[in-house]
């Protein structure tokens, strides 16, 4: 199996002989070494939580910042190399302005998407704009935002690749945490709800315990737009995530009441 | 001696080029709650000479905007076929028809854009606002923009646009009826260009009257003096 | 110029202005000035060439230009053709500068060519020349380094007479009939006459009144000559016929002997 990928990974413009680019796939790959990001979109809003891993008493842990607020109307989640991210965050908050200062109003999410996906496709040899990267960036990001079409959120992988979810997990626990989205998620979510899930989720699926300075918060609604939790809030949150995952230790199907 | 023929001489041979003509014609758009009219004459001039009777001044960019432009011609002529390309490719980046606000701003950066060079253009947009309103852009030629309910502009601006304040602005009226009906604000537009077509000879022929509501454009020809 | 109303007269300076005796060497100055800091595009028309017409019939249109080309005030070559046919849809006339419709005619016949290699049976409709000529000579208006002419563009758009024209400046419009230069004074008042009640007159009214125009031209623009080339653009294809004489009836002018 590695044998004849062995001649076919190394470079970003080489197709192997079954149509893949395996730099590419070696980039999702690296998504899943990173820190676990969760989204989920409810008509009331999108809320997305991540994980921050803090791996000295010493770290401080506000500057470990993962979800980022591109616009007052969208904020990214971002999993995987997270300086590769800081280019591409950079990215959508020019667009959006660029989209503002032009057109005098909200860039929608999708467009946003779709900014930073033609960034995230510019890998290879260096193109017409010189300054390319020469390998594919090593994220994936949870685009929340609301706009005229109401909370939306986005996923996008370092393919370039994006789509719009309901719910999605990003990052080293993206698997058991999607399976447990799939079970939790309904149309009729209230926005408390999806904070619930999300925290309850994280919680599963960290190995550290959760608490108010490894987890980042961030919800974007139609009234306040893009809302980063303090730490106060953060622990309010978390003092009631306790007893639902008490009481349902294995399912999470309590928040569908 | 030699020195005034040097100079006669001078005068007679030099061509100085000018990239603008001045080709006349006036827009005037009114705004109602649910309705938008914006007309313009017909007439394409240069100095004494008409080229044709038969130019309309107004662009339609969207099913709900409409933009007049008047003044330099070939100035027209090139920022309206940008606007267009622009409008389309909005549409394909955003998978979304342009709105009037937003378009009024992509106007103005595009018109500032050119500060160095300007378009000499005297732009008039009309259409709805984000609540659904009806709304009249007017502009500059450098992107300076104005939003407002009723506007005039071109070479007959000064000549309409005191009309348009006295009849529907009802500036100096005492007792401010209810707000202005379509029907109204078609006869104030009609009577405003009768009377400027009698003193401005840059603007006659005809006036096209484009009427933008929730259902669509209809469009409305009315003949003017073509003296 | 102002914007609102108060404009410069300039009816008659299209052209022909260069009423002047020979000018000196300096006056011709081409090249870039590096030594004066900043790019000389002293474009002035030289050999220029007077009034196009262009009437539209019902089924088609016809064109007519004289043939001299004038170097001011100098009759200075009497034969110059400047209608072009483009193909049988297309007839392009040019004022103005006749170099530079020299210059533009081979881009033109480049077109053609290329346009005849992918042999598709696609040729340029009247309207797509039109408005590649207004992008042509706007963009070079911009460079303030303009092409001097007036041009009209005449023949069948979808089986529909048009005519249209397009200036200097890449001004550029479309109507029932059109003329350049001094024509745009003398013909146009003819034509609008002709069109009044008759929106289309046929071929042989519009013609009459082409011929009739040309012949006032003949007698009051200084520039203008009694040869000239006609052409029609209708069912038959793009024609241009044999340079013609205008008749000239001078018996109403003072001082000359009357047969």
């Amino acid at each position: 199996m590695f044998l004849s990928r062995s001649e076919y990974d190394r470079g970003v413009n080489t197709f192997s002989p079954e149509g893949r680019i395996f730099q590419v796939e070696y980039a999702i790959e690296a998504i899943k070494l990173g820190s676990t990001a969760i989204g989920i979109c409810t008509s009331e809003g999108v809320v997305l939580a991540v994980e921050k891993r803090i791996t000295s008493s010493l770290m401080e842990p506000n500057t470990v910042e993962k979800i980022v607020e591109v616009d007052k109307h969208v904020g990214c989640a971002v999993s995987g190399l997270i300086a590769d991210s800081r280019t591409m965050i950079d990215r959508a908050r020019v667009e959006c302005q660029n989209h503002w200062f032009t057109y005098d109003e909200r860039m929608s999410v999708e467009s946003v998407a779709q900014a930073v996906s033609n960034l995230a496709i510019q890998f290879g040899d260096s193109g017409d704009d010189g300054g390319a990267m020469s390998r594919p960036f090593g994220v994936a990001i949870l685009f929340a935002g609301c706009d005229e079409k109401g909370p939306q959120l986005f996923h996008m992988d370092p393919s370039g690749t994006f789509v719009q979810f309901d719910a999605k997990a990003i990052g080293s626990g993206s698997e058991g945490a999607q399976q447990t989205l799939q079970e939790v998620y309904h149309k009729s979510m209230t926005l408390s709800e999806a904070i619930n899930a999300c925290l309850t989720i994280l919680k599963q699926v960290m190995e550290e315990k959760l608490n108010s300075s490894n987890v980042e918060v961030v919800t974007v609604t139609p009234e306040k737009l893009y809302h980063l939790f303090t730490k106060e809030e953060v622990e309010a949150a978390l003092s009631e995530v306790k007893p639902l995952i008490k009481d349902e230790p294995s399912s999470s199907s309590t928040s569908k009441s | 001696m030699a020195l005034v023929l040097k100079n006669s001489s001078a005068a007679l041979n030099q061509h100085s080029f000018s990239p603008y003509a001045d080709n006349g014609g006036s827009i005037v758009a009114v705004a109602g709650d649910d309705y938008v009219v914006i007309a313009s004459d017909s007439r394409l001039s240069t100095g004494y000479s008409i080229y044709t009777r038969d130019q309309s001044k107004l662009f339609k960019l969207s099913n709900d905007s409409v933009l007049g432009c008047c003044g330099c011609w070939c100035d027209v002529l090139s920022l309206t076929k940008l606007l267009e390309a622009r409008m389309q490719m909005y549409l394909h980046e955003h998978q979304k028809v342009m709105s009037t606000p937003a378009i009024s701003q992509m106007l103005s950066t595009m018109l500032y854009y050119k500060r160095l060079f300007p378009y000499y253009i005297l732009n008039i947009l009309a259409g709805f606002d984000n609540d659904g309103k009806g709304v009249v852009y007017s502009y500059d030629p450098i992107g300076n923009l104005e939003k407002s309910k009723f506007k005039a502009g071109g070479s007959s601006g000064a000549l309409l646009q005191p009309v348009l304040d006295n009849q529907l602005g009802l500036s100096n009226i005492k007792e401010k009826p209810e707000a202005i009906t379509l029907e109204k604000a078609l006869n104030v537009v009609k009577d405003a260009f009768i009377s400027a077509t009698e003193r401005d000879i840059y603007t006659g022929d005809s006036i096209i009257i484009n009427i933008i509501t929730r259902e669509g454009i209809r469009e409305e020809k009315l003949e003017l003096r073509k003296d | 110029m102002n914007f609102y109303g108060g404009t410069i007269h300039n009816g008659f300076n299209d052209s022909r202005n260069s009423f002047g005796g020979f000018r000196g060497v300096d006056d011709y100055n081409f090249q870039p000035d590096i030594d004066r800091g900043f790019i000389t595009r002293a474009h002035t028309p030289l050999t220029t060439v007077t009034s196009v017409l262009a009437l539209s019939y019902e089924g088609g249109v016809v064109m007519a230009a004289d043939l001299v080309g004038s170097y001011g005030s100098l009759m200075r070559f009497k034969n110059c053709p400047r209608i072009m046919r483009v193909n049988a849809n297309v007839v392009i006339g040019a004022s103005g500068d006749y170099a530079d419709f020299q210059y533009l005619q081979q881009i033109i016949k480049q077109k053609i060519i290329e346009e005849e290699c992918l042999d598709d049976g696609i040729s340029i409709k009247p309207r797509a020349l039109f408005c590649w000529l207004t992008r042509v000579l706007y963009q070079r208006r911009s460079k303030f380094d303009p092409l001097w002419n007036t041009f009209v563009i005449a023949g069948l758009q979808d089986g529909q007479p048009y005519i249209s024209c397009v200036d200097k400046l890449g001004t550029g419009y479309e109507d029932k009939q059109v003329a350049t230069g001094f024509g745009s004074h003398l013909a146009t008042p003819l034509f609008r006459e002709a069109v009044e009640n008759k929106p289309l007159p046929s071929k042989e009214e519009a013609i009459a009144v082409v011929k009739k125009s040309l012949e006032i031209l003949f007698y009051r623009d200084a520039r203008s000559f009694d040869k000239y080339l006609l052409a029609t653009v209708d069912s038959n294809g793009a024609v241009i016929e044999e340079p013609q004489l205008i008749k000239p009836d001078w018996s109403l002018a003072a001082l000359t002997e009357c047969p």
